[in-house]
């Protein structure tokens, strides 16, 4: 009744908002972003190992190609690391998800390590930690996530929701 | 002394959804006393007439404030509620 005669005033002289924001973009959040980017950072450790092990070294074409899998690694890398910081600054709530701190501590650790080495076993863990952080992230959402082979190179198992 | 207001938005549910009606306590005597917990109706410069719950009271009187939802708008990137912007408590709900 009371609902219906508030309705009704609403409506001829409407009543004053208070508005229950979410934050903006209003919860548009997906590690995707990230889980590429570290794909793609152990691609380019790939593709780095495959030169190094050709037979073209010390010549222009060598130099430019391994320069370019050197910026694109520390690119994406770095996006990663972005992508992350973003979802656990702006998604994630410390009382509610207080062991996701240690991990995003973790993936920074290895996104720096991505950085400055070319070690693929540091590539892997990076993405095995996103793959982590694309779990819990979805487990909060209530969507369940299912592991699959990424359809490219490098081809590691990925953590996708199961939409 | 009360104002009726609608709720947009849905960071505050289940407690309070789009669409609810709230009815707020402007009364001076009621927001001298706020404490965690309570829903407030507050003024922010940049998102305009705002409702949220008191996570804590901060030194010095500000409002630390959360929404329900993982993906609300708080304090984190509200900031501190100065206790001169609110405009009231509420006291009342009207579920749709």
């Amino acid at each position: 009744m009371i609902k219906r005669i508030l309705e009704a005033l609403d409506k001829h002289a409407g009543f004053e908002q208070a508005q229950a924001h979410c934050d903006i973009p209003c919860g548009i959040y997906d590690p995707s972003t990230a889980q590429i980017a570290a794909l793609t950072v152990v691609r380019m450790m790939d593709l780095m190992a495959a030169l190094e092990g050709g037979e073209q070294k010390s010549t222009g074409e060598f130099h430019n190609s391994m320069e370019r899998y050197i910026a694109v690694k520390e690119e994406h890398a770095e996006k990663a690391k972005h992508e992350i910081r973003i979802i656990w600054g702006d998604y994630f709530k410390k009382d509610k998800h207080p062991n996701v701190d240690d991990l995003v501590y973790r993936i920074m650790q290895l996104g720096s390590k991505c950085r400055q080495t070319a070690n693929r076993e540091a590539g892997l863990e990076f993405v095995a930690a996103i793959n982590e952080f694309a779990a819990i992230f979805w487990e909060t959402k209530g969507i369940k996530t299912k592991k699959a082979n990424a359809p490219y190179a490098p081809s590691l198992e990925m953590v996708y929701p199961d939409l | 002394m009360f104002r009726i207001l609608k709720i947009t938005g849905d960071s505050m549910s289940p407690e309070f959804v789009d669409g609810d009606f709230v009815v707020i306590a402007t009364i001076p005597v009621f927001l001298r006393r706020l404490k965690a917990g309570d829903v407030i109706v507050f003024r922010h410069a940049g998102y305009g007439t705002l409702i949220k719950k008191v996570e804590r009271v901060a030194e010095g009187g500000d409002l630390i404030v959360a929404g329900t939802q993982a993906d609300s708008l708080d304090s984190r990137r509200l900031g501190p509620i100065s206790p001169d912007k609110v405009r009231g408590k509420v006291i009342w709900r009207i579920h749709k």
